[in-house]
């Protein structure tokens, strides 16, 4: 049984793609085999943006990893080995390098995009050796050793089931031995002392030490994304947006860039026009010295992107140029992610931008008195059932935000609510964009039992 | 505020800022009625217990009275408390521009579901190309019209059913001139009375003491008569074209109102487009016996008002029974146009209540055994064969039939992709829907 498997592996097709300088496989067709992220990565490459390099691994893959009883299938790891060795010698950097380590991210990416229902592991690649060489290569030792604990603190809860919370205990005590309020209090020693405490508990959890080599850590990585697919939440979340006939999800291995490297480095995420509105102006925020993460988290209130002038006006316009690019290659409104490393851009993710029913009929009017898209195209890009936001009275958002406040909220369909959440207002807008279109109401993730199938109320009068 | 909502709330509801039920969902009565008048409407909300005759309500432990006020939104379904500030949405030159383009592109014609004047005119701002469906029944809900419906009711013999008949005759004329003059140039599809008498009656013991004294009669009558009109299940039972048989005089006052009303509109040389619509249809002999009727009376009246021009009034049915559609070859014999009405048809075909599908829906949709809501989105696979069936067997025997679809369908996106498939005339909708429909309509045709 198991060598028929094998033999069946080795037939298996093409399982990875390389997106860099030197050669980008993927096509903008693909996007059942690559996924949205990994066929926009590839296109965004192909012409001519700043992005990281890396590579994608198919959903094809995904799928034999669910057939071959949830293991990698032959083959693979030699694949990601090959390109891994492209990466290294593309950037000049090593895994594992006590020099100029190199650090990738692991992201899920399917064919249709399921925003944060499955894994992501950052910063991987480090480990002893290389959180030295973060330090070098960067002069900010801190810097490398915050983030090296971010990877064991992040693989050990996604990839090896570590509960963060153990993670967040052992943060405290350092935080108290060291007097610091926040995080970024902790000094460059605290920081080393954590790392050293994350390894103990991880261990102690795990029953195995922190995988020290780099393509063990990707190894483990790519399988916890592929076991992501079949989670809970991901599987509701298909459920309920009603997704069927994919495969799985593809993997993108991508060469890490920081935006939280000082002052000149920064992160942010922008739509190519208004997605409420559909006026044709760059609409987005940013946030100087963070990460991705830290948008999400909230923790922060990021600037909007027209502020960006003011801090880094050569970025502002690079960004504007890639803007109208993007926009005449996809010939649609785009949603994307950058991050600025060290006051260079670095392009991460483009897909076409969710909108409100008033802003698809503006942008698709726009657009094709811009000539660029032809009056059928027009036709075609509003969603119908979306006009009904434009034809009947809603409440002002100030005023039902105020309602909410002061506890007047009585009922409410909990339809998506907890699997969710944003404190950003472009994420907080994004996500009320998808829930402005969501077809159907009372389709709650849970099953209705009789006490939460009366507990939902269902949408009306559209 | 109500547990549930029924044609006896019409007035009610209509009155109505908003409206809130406890049980039912996005297809029940409450819902597709606010749907077709703009109204603001939460269907299904279970957390909130409503007594009706203490007139109070509570919700999550809080207790409302009707002095409270309370705000619902109708896309999201919450309900909160106090007035939060509304706005009103503009509709932009982009919007008339996109309404351009779906009449460059669209084939298919969009009408609209609507019942009085004012809801025509609305549609027509929208857009709407026509009235597919307008309901006789809610006409005679209004204000002291119900009274003479329901003497109507009461009658005991066909000269006292006649009297009150013809009290209502000049309230039909007018609403019916008033809908033609709305709708100029324009073709409007009346429905004869459609559901049971029952739902004309109280039933209530107040209301029925009340109903006694005005109509000068006992409260026995009364509830010996709503008795005696009870039905086990009234969907099946005596209603549409079945009144008529067993009336025919309801159906000659409503010919006699609708032809009087054009020849009306036609001497102020207002272009009126009737098309009387039969429903309810499951055998050819029905329409043939109905439609010879209907053509007999149109005749009288223009003689008796020495009317010598033409009236162009077609005479048609509603396919909503799947017999009809299994022998639609024979029932076109009779009719001018078909006019789907997938509600009725889909309740028949799956043998589903559309009052009570609540109650197992959400299991079927998380099972999967059904992909989604068929009162939303037409069954293409089952209940669309029978619609396939009716337009191509139909069409056998009478190649021009205009064929329509007039249900909540009429509106849904990927429905009207399968009307127009099918080659469907148009499909019509409520007002508010109409601009998705034209848009649809056209996305359909570019599509193909």
């Amino acid at each position: 049984m198991a060598k028929k498997v094998a033999k069946k592996a080795s037939r298996a097709p093409k399982m990875t793609y390389y997106f860099g300088k030197g050669k980008t496989e993927g096509k903008n067709d693909q996007k059942q085999l690559l996924g949205g992220k990994g066929m926009n990565l590839a296109e965004m490459t192909r012409i001519g943006l700043p992005v990281p390099p890396g590579f994608t691994i198919t959903t094809e893959v995904c799928d034999l990893y669910y057939k071959n009883k949830k293991k990698l299938p032959k083959g693979l790891m030699d694949a990601v080995n090959k390109n891994v060795k492209m990466l290294e010698k593309e950037l000049g950097k090593k895994f594992g390098d006590t020099k100029l380590p190199l650090l990738v991210s692991v992201r899920s990416g399917a064919a249709v995009s399921m925003p944060g229902m499955m894994n992501t592991i950052l910063n991987l690649g480090l480990n002893d050796a290389s959180v030295v060489g973060l330090a070098n290569a960067t002069g900010n030792e801190r810097f490398a050793y915050d983030a090296y604990r971010r990877l064991i603190n992040m693989f050990g809860d996604v990839v090896c089931g570590v509960g963060h919370e153990y993670f967040e205990h052992a943060f405290d005590r350092i935080k108290a031995k060291y007097h610091a309020k926040e995080d970024n209090d902790v000094p460059l020693e605290g920081m080393i002392a954590l790392c050293e405490s994350y390894k103990k508990v991880f261990r102690k959890h795990y029953g195995k030490p922190f995988p020290q080599d780099p393509i063990k850590q990707l190894e483990l990585a790519v399988e916890a994304v592929f076991a992501s697919w079949m989670q809970m939440r991901a599987i509701r979340y298909r459920q309920v947006e009603n997704i069927t006939g994919l495969l799985g999800t593809a993997v993108n291995v991508q060469s890490m860039v920081f935006g939280n490297m000082g002052d000149d480095s920064g992160t942010g995420v922008a739509f190519t026009r208004d997605p409420s509105t559909g006026e044709n102006k760059f609409y987005g925020e940013f946030l100087i010295n963070a990460q991705g993460e830290d948008v999400v988290a909230g923790i922060r209130t990021p600037q909007p992107v027209a502020e960006m002038t003011k801090w880094n006006k050569k970025i502002y316009d690079q960004l504007l140029k890639i803007k109208d690019k993007l926009e005449k290659h996809y010939r649609d409104v785009q949603d994307i992610e950058f991050t600025i490393e060290k006051g260079k851009l670095y392009m991460l993710q483009t897909r076409n931008g969710k909108r409100t029913g008033a802003a698809a009929v503006k942008i698709a009017c726009d657009m094709v008195k811009e000539k660029l898209i032809k009056e059928k195209e027009g036709v075609m890009r509003i969603p119908a059932g979306d006009l009904t936001q434009l034809l009947l009275p809603s409440f002002s958002p100030s005023a039902k935000a105020k309602a909410k406040k002061t506890g007047g909220l009585l009922s409410v369909c909990q339809r998506r609510l907890g699997l969710l959440s944003a404190s950003s207002p472009l994420l907080r807008l994004r996500l009320s964009i998808v829930r402005l279109r969501a077809k159907k109401c009372c389709s709650c993730g849970k099953k209705p039992t009789p006490k939460t199938s009366t507990a939902c109320t269902r949408r009306l009068a559209s | 505020m109500r547990k549930e909502t029924n044609p006896e709330d019409i007035d009610g509801m209509h009155s109505a800022a908003g409206i809130l039920t406890s049980t039912g969902g996005m297809t029940s009565h409450a819902a597709v009625v606010a749907r077709g008048w703009g109204r603001c409407c939460v269907a299904g909300a279970g957390e909130i217990h409503i007594d009706e005759k203490a007139r109070k309500i509570k919700i999550n432990g809080k207790t409302f009275t009707h002095k409270d006020v309370l705000s619902i939104d109708g896309s999201t379904g919450e309900v909160m408390v106090g007035e939060v500030e509304t706005q009103t949405p503009k509709l932009s030159g982009d919007f008339s521009t996109v309404m351009k383009w779906t009449d460059k592109y669209g084939s298919m014609k969009v009408r609209t579901n609507a019942d009085t004047p004012a809801d025509a005119k609305r549609a027509r701002d929208f857009g709407a190309q026509g009235i597919g469906l307008c309901r006789t029944e809610h006409m005679f809900f209004e204000g002291e019209r119900i009274m003479a419906m329901r003497e109507m009711i009461l009658a005991e013999n066909e000269a006292d059913r006649k009297e009150a008949l013809t009290k209502l005759l000049p309230v039909q004329r007018k609403d019916f001139v008033g809908i033609f003059t709305a709708m100029k140039g324009l073709p409007v599809t009346i429905r004869l009375l459609d559901p049971p008498l029952h739902e004309f009656l109280p039933h209530d013991d107040k209301s029925q003491a009340e109903m006694a004294s005005r109509l000068g009669v006992k409260r026995s009558v009364v509830k010996n008569r709503v008795l005696a009109l009870h039905e086990s299940n009234p969907m099946l039972g005596h209603r549409g074209c079945r009144l008529a048989v067993t009336y025919p005089e309801i159906l000659d006052m409503q010919v006699t109102a609708i032809t009087e009303a054009v020849i009306a509109c036609k001497k102020k040389k207002v272009d009126a487009q009737a098309e009387i619509m039969i429903p309810l249809v499951g055998t050819a002999n029905e329409l043939k016996l109905l439609g010879d009727r209907v053509r007999v009376v149109m005749a009288e009246v223009k003689e008796a008002k020495k009317y010598t021009g033409k009236l162009n009034i077609l005479v048609g049915t509603m396919i909503e029974i799947p017999r009809a559609a299994l022998t639609a070859d024979q029932v076109s014999e009779h009719a001018d146009f078909f006019s789907f009405g997938t509600n009725d048809l889909t309740q028949m075909t799956f043998g589903y209540s559309r009052d009570d599908i609540n109650t197992f829906l959400p299991d079927y949709l998380n099972e999967e055994i059904l992909p989604r809501d068929p009162f939303q989105t037409l069954d293409t696979t089952g209940v669309g064969q029978l619609v396939e069936m009716g337009v191509q067997k139909g069409r056998s025997t009478k190649s021009k039939l205009k064929c329509g679809i007039c249900g909540e369908h009429g509106g849904d996106p990927e429905s009207i992709e399968f009307c127009h498939k099918v080659g469907l005339d148009y499909v019509s909708c409520s007002p508010f829907r109409v601009p998705i429909a034209r848009l649809a309509a056209a996305q359909a045709a570019l599509g193909a």
